[in-house]
């Protein structure tokens, strides 16, 4: 019987990501990095113009380009059936290949295959062909107005998607009506893009059999699967879906793009294998976007700040086709979040989204669906009614808050809140960066006419999409699976239909499957991205990963758990009720001398197993029954130089309450990784596209990707609230940072520069923007 | 992006010698800077081949033009689309034809681009000089054509 002591817990662990040294020595696996005999290359032809009929497209010089084998258009795809992809939700669908008319700049319109991918570039520059501009619809302002219709393919004839709406309106309406203060403030979370370091890319290749293996950057493997056999009939089994390592993803890479189509058309139609690797430019002109909402907000409240009201209506613009990847009933995503962390008693939101002349998508960039543009409203909308209020913006959020003993919470607009503790979590953040002593300090430099900022932002998350009743992607609900098989020895396999491309799950999963069975994290081999043997799962984005195929496979371990107990009661030579599970071993009740080790059960699995059924091993599908709710106070510092406008963040601090923590470390790294994405959104990331649809950020020097240099240095803390529904009560970290600190940032800026009666600053917060505020302002001052 | 330009140019020609000139499809194209090719459709449609660098992106361009010589002889307009790399360039151009005494004529001439593509993005900062300097060596590329051949 076992006498090993030496077993710990795994679970909390700062244990180094066990997938690092292979990503650190440059041995990491990815797409590009395949290659196969007769491997051809694909370039894609794509259209200068944002608007233009396509009267005929020439590819003989293209042919005669050496090296070029084929070249495929919009017409031979629609000839095929596959001129049209439907989008992810269902509710409308993206040309592969241009048909009639390019809808927006950098649409792909020809795909040309070449023995190289010089020749494939050469072939796609040799393509020729001719457009007749059509009158360019640049924003959804241009858009309703309906003057030009953009997609005639469409059943409606009209550049309006749709109207989105939850909450009580006319209780809204006369709540604001009857406050004693009211604020409005038309906000615009521009256009950005997550642009992850490696762009999409694929290699299709069908073998002797006729079956299609296709490696994909794909945060979604099996919906991949799925997908391709819907839109090219091939049978699901002769569909074998490959996510190797891929370097970034944060939404980009959830949608299936026409390029990937393109290859498999290729690959079939030539017999050989097709790679398609984007270029920078392709990545950041084409592929799925994030935000572009203009949001009207507008709170009400009473002379004391206890809110009465809540209104969002915003304007979103979502390109050329419909193609965020919402879940189907929630085409504005998880918008319902917008009342935040506050008590509001009535609330009303409506989204109306319009075509436009620019690239499709709009929910990438580690957001949850739409969570990052509500909660930025909401948690800016606070500091207006504070500064409306003459309140200090700490105090009007503790007078709204939801209090601990109100949980589970239903929100007015539709949603219960898991479980939660913000007055705590907010103490937490005020004690650690000193509050009181700032805001002495701010007064004095004040006096001094020094411009020095305190943001808040007191976030409320809702991930981990998502019970079956509310949420599927092409109909397929967003359950999520796992699955784990120990091994004689006391080593496993863990599959899940999850993907990390850059999470840690090879570490985190381990973690929990080792903690749940008393076994070396070490040990457990997490293996994720192939249809063939992964369970089906729905992929990782919107933070959900740990709250689906986190929960499966801590289940599945408890499942292994109960097998294992049968065996280990064979062992010890007791009935299976004597056999409890205590510090990491099975022990006969009330004699912990007498044990046994999974160690030594997983070898007796195979070996001697007594009249119960071998191995060890077992599958779990998890439904979540709610989602999870997540929250922070992230507090930003900043210096605001009065002369040229620079902003310096001198300290900001993230303090994450995201249920029980798996790896501490890697939430760290997962924090630090958000927050230096939240700050390039605050204040330096923009895909703008000109009045005439041009796209002028299509590359690393017009749109910018912070360094070490400008990166401040963040400071992280966290309370632990574990969410009441989820095995080890975890809720998911991936996207708070970036859903939470843009807002700190911004309303850190505004407060440095609301001396001024400066109240709000549009995103990116470049340095004109805020000097140009300065000096709008002061001129403002000096004419009163 | 749009861009607008003008300027002027005298000839030292009579005004006859310039407009059998400008209405020359193969003469007008070799007057465009950096061209590599022209072929010539008909006596208003020509194509050309021009190497053109604007930041990084560097290469031939191909231009498609059509002249549209005024009834009158006292003004022609081209209309001049094209690209390269990915991206378009719709140009226009035209110039009024007007004897200016001497033995010369003066060009009058002003022209418009619009840009479109990695061209536009990518050169956005240097493509206003470069379109400039296209439309505006042009011209003086017919000017010293011209006065050349004149004396």
């Amino acid at each position: 019987m076992s006498t090993d002591t030496t077993i710990k817990g795994s679970l909390g662990v700062p244990m180094k990501r066990k997938e690092d040294p292979r990503f650190i020595q440059g041995k990491g696996n990815y797409v590009d990095d395949l290659s196969f005999p007769g491997m051809l290359y694909m370039a894609l032809v794509r259209s200068p113009y944002p608007h233009a009929e396509i009267a005929g497209i020439d590819i003989s010089e293209a042919m005669k380009v050496p090296g070029v084998v084929a070249v495929i258009t919009g017409k031979d795809l629609e000839a095929a059936g596959l001129g049209w992809l439907p989008t992810f939700h269902g509710l409308d669908k993206q040309m592969v290949l241009a048909i009639g008319k390019v809808l927006f700049q950098y649409q792909e319109v020809a795909a040309v295959f070449a023995e190289s991918r010089g020749a494939a570039a050469d072939g796609a520059e040799a393509v020729q062909v001719d457009y007749n501009p059509l009158p360019v619809v640049a924003d959804p302002f241009t858009s309703k107005k309906d003057e030009v219709l953009l997609r005639p393919d469409r059943e409606a004839k009209t550049n309006h998607i749709y109207h989105w709406e939850v909450g009580d309106r006319d209780r809204t309406d006369q709540a604001l009506q009857a406050s004693e203060k009211r604020i409005r403030q038309r906000m615009w979370f521009p256009r950005c893009h997550p642009a992850p370091l490696e762009p999409c890319g694929c290699v299709a290749q069908f073998d002797k059999m006729g079956r299609l293996h296709f490696h994909v950057t794909s945060q979604a493997p099996h919906v991949y699967r799925t997908a391709v056999s819907l839109v090219t009939g091939i049978p699901e089994d002769k569909i074998h879906v490959i996510s190797p390592d891929i370097g970034g993803g944060f939404g980009n890479k959830v949608p299936v793009y026409p390029g990937y189509v393109c290859a498999i058309v290729g690959a079939l139609k030539i017999g050989r294998p097709v790679k398609w690797i984007e270029s920078r430019t392709e990545n950041l002109t084409s592929t799925g976007f994030a935000r572009d909402y203009h949001m009207d907000v507008e709170i009400g409240a009473k002379a004391d700040g206890t809110v009465t009201a809540l209104k969002v209506s915003t304007t979103a613009d979502h390109g050329a086709f419909d193609a965020a990847a919402d879940p189907s009933k929630y085409p504005a995503g998880m918008f319902g979040i917008v009342t935040g962390s506050y008590t509001f008693p009535t609330a009303h939101a409506e989204v109306d989204a319009f075509f436009t002349n620019k690239a499709p998508g709009g929910i990438a960039y580690r957001c949850s669906f739409r969570v990052t543009e509500a909660s930025f409203a909401i948690e800016r909308g606070m500091d207006i009614l504070a500064d409306e209020l003459g309140m200090d913006p700490v105090e009007l959020r503790r007078k709204n808050f939801v209090k601990k003993e109100q949980f589970p919470f239903p929100s007015v607009l539709g949603f219960t809140y898991d479980s939660g503790d913000y007055h705590k979590t907010l103490e937490v953040a005020l004690e650690k960066i000193g509050y009181q002593a700032l805001l002495k300090e701010q007064a004095e430099k004040r006096a001094k006419g020094e411009l020095m900022g305190i943001g808040i932002s007191t976030f409320t998350e809702v991930v981990g999409a998502g019970p079956s009743k509310h949420f599927d992607i092409l109909g397929i609900k967003m359950f999520d699976s796992a699955e784990i098989r120990i091994h004689p020895t006391g080593s496993g396999i863990v599959r899940t239909g999850a993907k990390s491309q850059g999470q840690g799950h090879e570490t985190t999963w381990a973690q929990i499957v080792a903690e749940e069975l008393g076994l070396d994290p070490q040990n457990i081999l997490v293996e994720e991205g192939d249809t063939d043997t992964a369970p089906y799962g729905l992929g990782t984005y919107a933070s959900r990963s740990t709250p689906t195929a986190g929960a499966a496979l801590a289940m599945a371990a408890r499942r292994v758990r109960e097998r294992a107990r049968k065996i280990a009661a064979h062992l010890l030579e007791v009935g299976e009720g004597d056999v409890e599970w205590k510090d990491y071993k099975f022990q006969v009740k009330g004699v912990p001398a007498k044990s046994v080790t999974m160690k030594e059960v997983a070898f007796a699995a195979y070996t001697n197993m007594g009249q119960n059924e071998p191995g060890l091993e077992a599958t779990q599908y998890y439904d979540p029954p709610n989602m999870t709710f997540p929250h922070g106070a992230y507090i930003a510092v900043v210096d605001v130089d009065r002369d040229t406008g620079e902003v310096k963040v001198r300290r900001f601090l993230a303090v994450d309450d995201c249920g029980t923590i798996i790896n501490p470390m890697i939430v760290e790294g997962q924090v630090h990784g958000g927050l230096t994405e939240g700050f390039a959104i605050a204040f330096m990331q923009e895909i703008q596209y000109d009045k005439d649809g041009n796209n002028l950020n299509t590359n690393f020097t017009d749109y910018l990707v912070p360094t070490s240099l400008e990166t401040p240095h963040w400071e992280t803390a966290h309370t632990v609230t574990p969410s009441p529904h989820h095995p080890i009560g975890a809720k998911g970290v991936g996207e708070s940072p970036n859903v939470g600190s843009p807002a700190a940032f911004v309303n850190a800026v505004v407060d440095a520069l609301s001396p001024l009666g400066v109240r709000h600053i549009e995103m990116p917060v470049t340095r004109d923007k805020v000097w140009r505020a300065i000096r709008d302002a002061e001129a403002k001052k000096g004419q009163s | 992006m749009n861009l607008q330009y003008s300027g002027e140019e005298t000839i030292t020609a009579d005004k006859a010698t310039v407009w059998k000139f400008i209405n020359d499809p193969e003469q007008v194209g070799r007057c465009l800077p950096d061209v590599v090719d022209v072929t010539v459709h008909d006596p208003t449609h020509f194509d050309a081949v021009a190497k053109v660098g604007v930041g990084p992106v560097r290469g031939n361009f191909k231009f498609k033009f059509e002249l549209q010589p005024s009834a009158a002889g006292d003004r022609m307009d081209m209309k001049i689309t094209g690209g390269g790399f990915g991206s378009a360039i719709d140009l226009t151009a035209g110039a009024d034809v007007i004897e200016a005494g001497q033995g010369t004529t003066k060009l009058n001439w002003s022209g418009q681009a619009v840009a479109r593509g990695p061209v536009a993005a990518v050169g956005g900062r240097v493509l206003d000089a470069q379109a400039q300097k296209l439309i505006s060596q042009t011209f003086a590329n017919v000017r010293e054509r011209l006065s050349a051949a004149s004396g």
